[in-house]
């Protein structure tokens, strides 16, 4: 049983790191925006689509299709909001998560027009997991863990450090105070909805890696990725990896306690408990 | 108002309704006869809908080249139930309510026709469904509902069969929760254990996209063969999960799950070996040649093939009712399905025999189409395949 609660722990974190990627995305635009963008789970499939080509289609490492992927998602997450979700705004929040909604349909049916319903896979060999003792852990998983570390640490550090970064908090935290000393709102809104759908393409990407991709991708993990923020308190940079980390491995452990078909109840009792218990999340402070 | 003057626009009224309705009658009588295709074009089912589509409009093209049924146009509605209970019923509501449709074909998840059967039968509208699930011709239907899918607890048992073959002892069945879950299992149990081996089931969340921590479970048991009950996508996470944990017995799989798109999407070694079992079409049938030809491929699938027999079956059992409602083609299916008459292939001739006023027995591209009295096929051959070299190899029909 020892064994079992490890090994779901190691693929807990595992998923969790995956799920951190797109749940700061979302969370970063929250923080600036107010809205709960529910486009992210199609932005994340986009971006794995287009990582899927460049890697596969015209050859390039993965690194790179991960910032083709992250660069593409960025251009196509800002044009929904300069193009749709922003005019929406001055219908409320509401209006703008449900616009969000109709954007996610129309992206994955556009994804399915181009690729169709089929499974892709990106061109890379599947590799058996090494065994450390009672514990097996993938290459694969490995590298990804890696690669969704390194990208909580660049956005952590673009968040602290650079004057965009500081600029998104600032409008993050106050919009009109931001405003008197210089800074666009609407350019820095433009810059986190891109920055923020960037991240899902990149979320999207390494899911892929890891399993394969199809147009249901993001939706499918759309769930857990909102819950992660919701736990972590919604617009909290740091909450939301926290969140995602927590919802990982709870996900995993559920496996051990009750039929995995209740898994995606997880998703739902943690957003039901949060807003009951702790409507600002564990680390939110007034947003929520 | 006077009394007269109250008469006189209550029967201009009358009058007035009676003459707008009349053309609408006429036109029932006269027009298209409207039927639709329920398919999944999107979704986990999203690989076959739109070619299960595609057949029956063309097979419908062909049939009223050839002057249509009773002399009226064939006009095909495709909806999309995206692999989804809700959605489907949609779509079905809309076909019946807004299209007026005598029939729907094609609902291929189990789910999915679940929820639309009691739509139908209440409406009067025929169904005829490529779903497996046990349960589902047991549902009060009243007789509007046939389906060519062997029934999953056949399945189940082949499937017992077929790991025992492999020489199994210990089997594990891992599955999503769907309608045929249950019934499957408890055949694959059965078949199993009558021989001295044992079962063990886990049932799975097929949105999740990594299974390492149910497959941990799974190979708890140390399981010999693993028989894996889900649809293509969720499969192919299932089988990569079994392969990085280094699993090493047999994997048995749906043939409509593990096909060429689920050994594409995977490097070949990993795929490689896996059993996969699936209602075989009746190949070498000019039935199943017309399939190929409309289609375009060599080897149409069995849901093309089985939809292409819907519409042949509906066509003509209109003709031989002289009628297009549901209820005409719930009475007069099993009349041109099966009981003798002349052997036919394509509804072209059998509409042609049936205005000669004779009778005709339809053999189609899924097989002889001869029903029970819930709507079951009463024959089924299967098609016992393994992939090889990241391709699918045919071991046996039987």
């Amino acid at each position: 049983m020892v064994d079992a609660v490890l090994q779901a722990l190691v693929n807990g974190v595992i998923a969790g790191a995956l799920l951190a990627i797109p749940a700061l995305g979302f969370s970063a635009i929250f923080a600036v925006l107010r809205f709960p963008n529910f486009a992210i789970g199609a932005l994340a499939t986009a971006g794995a689509y287009i990582a899927w080509v460049a890697n596969v289609t015209f050859g390039l490492p993965i690194v790179a299709a991960i910032v083709v992927a992250f660069v593409s998602a960025a251009i196509l997450g800002a044009a929904l909001e300069y193009g749709a979700l922003e005019r929406l705004g001055r219908g409320g929040a509401l209006m703008k998560a449900i616009g969000s909604l109709a954007m996610a349909m129309v992206i994955e049916n556009v994804v399915r027009f181009f690729f169709g319903n089929d499974l892709r896979a990106f061109d890379l060999p599947l590799a058996r997991d090494l065994v450390f003792g009672p514990i097996r852990i993938g290459p694969q998983q490995i590298t990804n863990f890696i690669f969704a570390l390194a990208i909580m640490v660049a956005v952590w550090t673009f968040l602290s450090f650079s004057s965009l970064g500081r600029s998104m908090r600032a409008v993050a935290d106050n919009a009109d105070l931001a405003r008197l000393k210089g800074i666009n709102p609407r350019l820095i809104a433009l810059v986190t909805v891109a920055v923020g759908s960037g991240l899902c393409g990149v979320g999207g990407t390494l899911i892929g890696l890891d399993t394969s991709i199809d147009p249901l991708l993001g939706g499918r993990v759309l769930l857990s990725v909102f819950a992660a923020a919701v736990l972590g308190g919604l617009g909290s940079i740091p909450g939301a990896v926290a969140g995602a980390f927590v919802i990982g491995i709870v996900e995993e452990f559920t496996v051990l306690a009750l039929a995995p078909a209740y898994r995606l109840a997880v998703g739902f009792i943690v957003i039901l408990v949060v807003l009951v218990i702790r409507p600002s999340g564990l680390l939110g402070s007034k947003a929520g | 108002m006077t009394e007269i003057l109250r008469r006189h626009i209550l029967g201009a009224g009358v009058a007035f309704a009676g003459t707008v309705a009349m053309p609408a009658i006429l036109r029932a009588q006269t027009g298209p006869i409207k039927l639709g295709t329920l398919t999944p074009l999107t979704g986990s089912g999203g690989s076959y809908g739109p070619s299960m589509a595609t057949t029956v409009k063309k097979a419908a093209d062909e049939i009223n080249k050839a002057g249509g049924v009773l002399g009226r146009q064939l006009l095909i509605i495709s909806e999309d139930d995206q692999t989804s209970p809700e959605a489907g019923l949609r779509a079905a509501r809309k076909l019946i309510d807004i299209d007026k449709v005598s029939a729907i074909i094609g609902t291929w998840a189990s789910a999915v026709t679940t929820a639309v059967v009691p739509v139908c039968s209440q409406s009067g509208v025929f169904l005829s469904t490529v779903s497996g699930a046990e349960p589902i011709t047991l549902l009060p239907h009243q007789g509007f509902l046939i389906r060519t899918q062997p029934t999953t607890t056949l399945q189940g048992t082949k499937f017992g069969e077929f790991a025992l073959g492999a020489n199994a002892k210990t089997v594990a069945f891992v599955s999503p929760q769907t309608p045929f879950t249950d019934s499957q299992f408890a055949a694959l149990t059965k078949t199993v254990t009558a021989a001295g081996g044992k079962t063990t089931s886990l049932i799975y969340d097929d949105k999740k996209t990594t299974l390492r921590t149910e497959v941990d479970q799974v190979l708890r048991g140390k399981p010999d063969a693993i028989v894996m009950g889900g649809y293509t996508n969720d499969t192919a996470v299932l089988v990569r999960d079994l392969y990085r944990a280094n699993y090493r017995g047999s994997l048995f799989g749906f043939g409509y799950s593990v096909n060429k798109q689920l050994v594409d999407a995977l490097p070949p070694d990993v795929s490689e070996g896996i059993y996969t079992l699936s209602p075989s079409p009746a190949e070498g049938s000019n039935a199943y040649k017309n399939v190929s030809r409309l289609l375009g491929v060599d080897s149409p699938d069995t849901y093309s093939c089985q939809v292409y027999d819907h519409l042949n079956l509906i066509a003509m059992a209109m003709a031989v009712g002289k009628g297009d409602t549901g209820t005409i083609i719930k009475d007069n299916v099993r009349k041109v399905s099966q009981g003798g008459g002349e052997r036919v292939e394509t509804a072209v001739d059998g509409l042609k025999l049936i205005a000669d006023g004779k009778k005709v027995d339809y053999d189609g591209a899924s097989g002889p189409c001869d029903f029970t009295d819930i709507g079951d096929i009463t024959d089924a051959k299967f098609r016992y395949e393994q992939v090889k070299g990241g391709k699918i190899t045919l071991l046996k029909i039987a």
